[in-house]
């Protein structure tokens, strides 16, 4: 049973992860990073949405929140949205092959870390370039 | 022979250590369901959401005013912020240890994702009517 003394212990005791103690590896950061992205999708969800009521109500609603999707800011903004859209979907189709049990060697999740962050960078660029083309 | 263990069911009563009381698996489960609808929802919305970049007004209710953009980012919103909002509440059972302040955060998440998808859904919906 728990006492006074258990207690105290258990508040001494270092609570997991380890950030400033595992050496960084690749599919640790890949983990950190889909959290890092669903949290930003999470915000950039909220700042979307600012944007799209200034665009439906029209006039000085829109000057207002034009910031977030033109000039610098707002292409920056918008990138990073879709960026983080691509690398967030890439990581969850990771985990949903781990579910099933593939890619879980060495070799394997190494190769999936690596197309998560190439594969993410990758599809943004080339939706860039593809919507350029386009307008 | 019978074994006892310190794990209580509201489910189960006492002594059942592999039920347990909390979702985890349902939370899992919805999850993974969101994820595989957010797949092409995601894929879609980033194609219009990054055509509205630099646009003027008049830009942007065009690339997004038209039915098929419309429907999809609709729904985009709407499962995006379901899942969004179960991803967040991971976040603060995790890194809030205080019971009383995670209590308060989960419920300001509840409310902050149910809050951005209704305002999501009445944007589109105003800037995709019929005028």
């Amino acid at each position: 049973m728990a006492d006074a003394d258990t207690d105290r212990r258990a508040a001494r005791r270092p609570l997991s992860p380890h950030l400033t103690i595992f050496k960084p590896i690749l599919t640790m950061m890949m983990s950190i990073a889909h959290r890092i992205t669903g949290a930003g999708l999470y915000a950039g969800m909220a700042l979307l949405t600012l944007f799209l009521l200034g665009a439906a109500i029209g006039g000085g609603a829109f000057s207002a929140v034009s910031w977030i999707a033109s000039g610098f800011v707002g292409n920056l903004i918008i990138l990073m949205i879709v960026w983080a859209i691509f690398h967030h979907l890439l990581g969850g189709v990771r985990h949903a092959l781990w579910d099933r049990g593939l890619y879980m060697d060495p070799q394997g999740r190494e190769l999936l870390a690596q197309g998560t962050l190439v594969g993410g960078i990758l599809l943004t660029l080339l939706l860039y370039i593809f919507k350029t083309l386009a307008s | 022979m019978s074994v006892s263990t310190r794990f209580k069911s509201g489910r189960t009563g006492t002594g059942d250590a592999y039920v347990s009381d909390h979702g985890g698996s349902p939370h899992a489960q919805f999850m993974r369901l969101t994820s595989y609808a957010l797949i092409p929802l995601g894929a879609l919305s980033a194609w219009w959401i990054l055509g509205i970049a630099g646009k003027p007004l008049d830009g942007v209710r065009a690339e997004i005013g038209r039915p098929i953009p419309a429907l999809v980012l609709l729904a985009f919103g709407v499962v995006g912020m379901i899942h969004a909002r179960k991803g967040m509440d991971d976040i603060i059972e995790d890194y809030v240890h205080d019971e009383a302040l995670k209590a308060q955060a989960l419920v300001a998440n509840l409310w902050a994702s149910r809050a951005i998808a209704a305002l999501w859904v009445v944007a589109i919906l105003l800037i995709a009517a019929p005028k």
